[in-house]
């Protein structure tokens, strides 16, 4: 029995005045159907989507999640979802302003559902529907917590909100070039956690995490500069790049981070240096007129901080 | 009586494994740190059998997403954890800085997704592995106390009912959470999958 | 480059004994002279090495016990000979960095011909 009467209306009429938006793709991604809510709000007419590729069309402005979960509902036949509580806006859609006037740059929030639909001819086709997740309350929250989830993706520790080692690195190769291409001095700092592990075995892993985060923040207000990096660089180690500083100066930075430690006072019993948490520090500071490499100065930093611990730790050694 | 054989238990195990090793992959990019999904261990119950197995006297209710699928056997999948554990994996995948009320907001939305995810990898591990195709319905998330999956399980129809368990393991930003998958399937299911998985082993040993 | 590819020995590591199979069959069709041992954790693996040295070796990642890349690490500091191919449900990017540092090749699992193939390339070369 058919859902509908055929002939009493236009289907296209339907799917063109829901409130929501409807896409039919094929195991290519052509565009099979393209209604009027979506014309509306990725500002791309019919005229322009229907038998063009979607990926093409949309190059660079999807997200590889949407991506992959039309991939998977097309090869596997199993249907998907994009809630906009994880993925805020995968399409690039827009409020409809009717004035037209104000053009609104932050997409919208969205919820997309992909089913597998199967045509008469047995191939397998998915149709993507995609509603408006904005609402004025809950829209507040969720650009809190895509903040987060964005810090998350570019590169955040969970643990103490500054920077992860991925990020480091990225930021790293960045420096390094512009170093290269307009000169300069780089400085970069190894800091590790006296006895860490002799910490957690005392205080536990919940006495660990909290003092990690200590030393972070107080590591963090000694920044400066805003292209300072500061990273979590593993578990108990810190790295920290600063650019421009003659190596004196490093020098009373090194010192600088390693009495704030200390002034935390955060008692440690297994210390076997101070009956407090202490940290050790390496500075290198150099010029990177040849050395293409970035890795030369993390190893002499490295080498630094293996000093300052072999020297009796709670210690700073820079060098050049 | 064993309903599957050990050699049969391992293959399902494996199977879901390659579908959690799947599930994992798309997490960890929503999060965007190391995600840990395995399956220990898979074991086939009867339906009364359940009870005291899986739903020990705990307080509270559980967190239940569920996904039925139909092909060369039809079952309803289940993924359950207790609830506030839902509520901590929903946490790691939006962020730590939401407060509990918050995140309950978000909690079915997120929760339907993080399911379906799993859900569809193992299906996806299944359908390659055994080499059949399978469809799904769209995931439901119902929050139930332990009475109400009791009485969910015991509406027997004619035909047995048997549920195949799989034990998960799920590290997200270092938390570490159990749960379990359930496949609620009739015994003539039962007996197709089983059927499937000894054609997959027969074929190993052929090649 | 002579590619003598007879008469080697494969360690297969991993905890599911119908992986095990598999992979044991999909080699073997291809090298029937080949010797398998199998180990079903990466202590097991470790100890049968330390025996008697393989010149190949696959290891699965998540396993009880110790992880695989670790028992991977181990073996070939011990061991540097041996080459390895790690075959893992787990395809995260982590894991397949970790297997490229340790030297060794990363195949995802369900294992097929195809990633067979491309384990046994790395062992012994094109043939």
């Amino acid at each position: 029995m058919s859902s509908f009467v055929a002939g009493r209306f236009r289907l296209e009429d339907v799917y063109d005045q829901l409130n929501c938006g409807l896409v039919m793709l094929d195991r290519d991604l052509n565009i099979l159907l393209w209604n009027a809510w979506m014309a509306r709000h990725s500002r791309v007419p019919a005229g322009a989507a229907i038998n063009a590729d979607f990926a093409a069309l949309f190059a660079g402005q999807v997200t590889p999640a949407l991506l992959r979960a039309l991939d998977n509902t097309l090869r596997y036949g199993l249907p998907s979802l994009l809630s906009s509580a994880l993925h805020r806006s995968p399409l690039p859609l827009y409020p409809h302003h009717p004035g037209g006037q104000r053009e609104g740059v932050q997409r919208m929030a969205q919820s997309v559902v992909l089913t597998p639909i199967d045509n008469p001819d047995g191939q397998r086709l998915c149709l993507m529907q995609v509603t408006d997740a904005s609402n004025s309350v809950k829209r507040e929250k969720m650009l809190l917590s895509h903040s987060e989830v964005l810090k998350r993706q570019v590169g955040t520790d969970g643990l103490t909100g500054i920077p992860n080692r991925r990020y480091f690195d990225e930021n790293y190769a960045r420096a390094l070039q512009r170093v290269q291409e307009e000169g300069g001095m780089l400085s970069l700092f190894m800091i590790d956690v006296d006895y860490f592990k002799q910490y957690n075995d005392l205080y536990g892993h919940g006495g660990g995490d909290r003092v990690l985060k200590r030393v972070a923040e107080t590591l963090r207000a000694h920044l400066q500069r805003p292209d300072d990096v500061l990273a979590r660089y593993g578990g108990e180690e810190f790295i920290l790049l600063v650019r421009n500083l003659p190596p004196l100066q490093a020098a009373e930075l090194g010192e600088a981070l390693r009495q704030a430690v200390y002034q935390l006072a955060e008692p440690h019993d297994k210390s076997l240096v101070e009956r407090r948490l202490t940290i050790s520090v390496g500075v290198c500071t150099r010029e990177l007129q040849d050395d293409t490499d970035g890795r030369q100065l993390l190893e002499a930093a490295d080498a630094a901080l293996y000093r300052a611990k072999l020297g009796g730790r709670n210690k700073v050694v820079s060098i050049t | 009586m064993s309903i599957l054989s050990e050699i049969e238990r391992d293959a399902l195990t494996e199977i879901f494994n390659v579908g959690a090793g799947r599930a994992a992959q798309s997490l960890s990019e929503i999060v965007g740190d190391e995600v840990r999904l395995t399956v220990p261990s898979v074991e086939v119950l009867r339906t009364d059998a359940i009870n005291e197995q899986l739903l020990p006297r705990i307080q509270g209710r559980f967190a239940t997403v569920s996904q039925n699928f139909y092909g060369p056997f039809d079952a309803e999948a289940v993924l359950l954890f207790t609830e506030d554990r839902a509520l901590s994996i929903v946490r790691d995948m939006m962020g730590s800085q939401m407060s509990l009320d918050q995140l309950a907001e978000f909690e079915r939305e997120a929760m339907c997704e993080l399911g379906n995810i799993i859900l569809n990898a193992c299906l996806s591990a299944m359908a390659d592995m055994l080499e059949i195709t399978l469809n799904s319905s769209l995931p439901q998330y119902v929050v139930s106390s332990p009475e109400e999956i009791s009485s969910r399980l015991s509406e027997v129809q004619s035909d047995e009912r048997y549920v195949l368990v799989l034990h998960i393991d799920l590290v997200i930003e270092k938390h570490q959470t159990d749960g379990h998958l359930i496949f609620l399937l009739s015994s003539t299911s039962l007996h197709a999958l089983v059927e499937h998985v000894q054609a997959y082993l027969r074929k190993i040993e052929l090649t | 480059m002579v590619n003598d590819a007879t008469g080697k020995t494969l360690l297969i590591v991993d905890d599911s004994k119908v992986s095990r199979m598999v992979i044991k069959a999909h080699v073997l069709a291809v090298h029937p002279d080949w010797q398998v041992v199998e180990a079903a954790s990466g202590e097991e693996a470790i100890r049968v090495v330390q025996q008697n040295v393989p010149h190949y070796c696959t290891m699965d990642i998540n396993m009880p016990g110790m992880l695989g890349t670790d028992a991977a690490e181990q073996i070939l500091q011990q061991q540097p000979s041996v080459r390895v191919a790690i075959f893992s449900a787990n395809i995260q990017e982590a894991a397949q960095t970790r297997a490229q540092q340790l030297g060794a090749v990363f195949v995802a699992k369900p294992v097929t011909e195809k990633s067979i193939a491309q384990a046994l390339l790395h062992f012994r070369g094109p043939v």
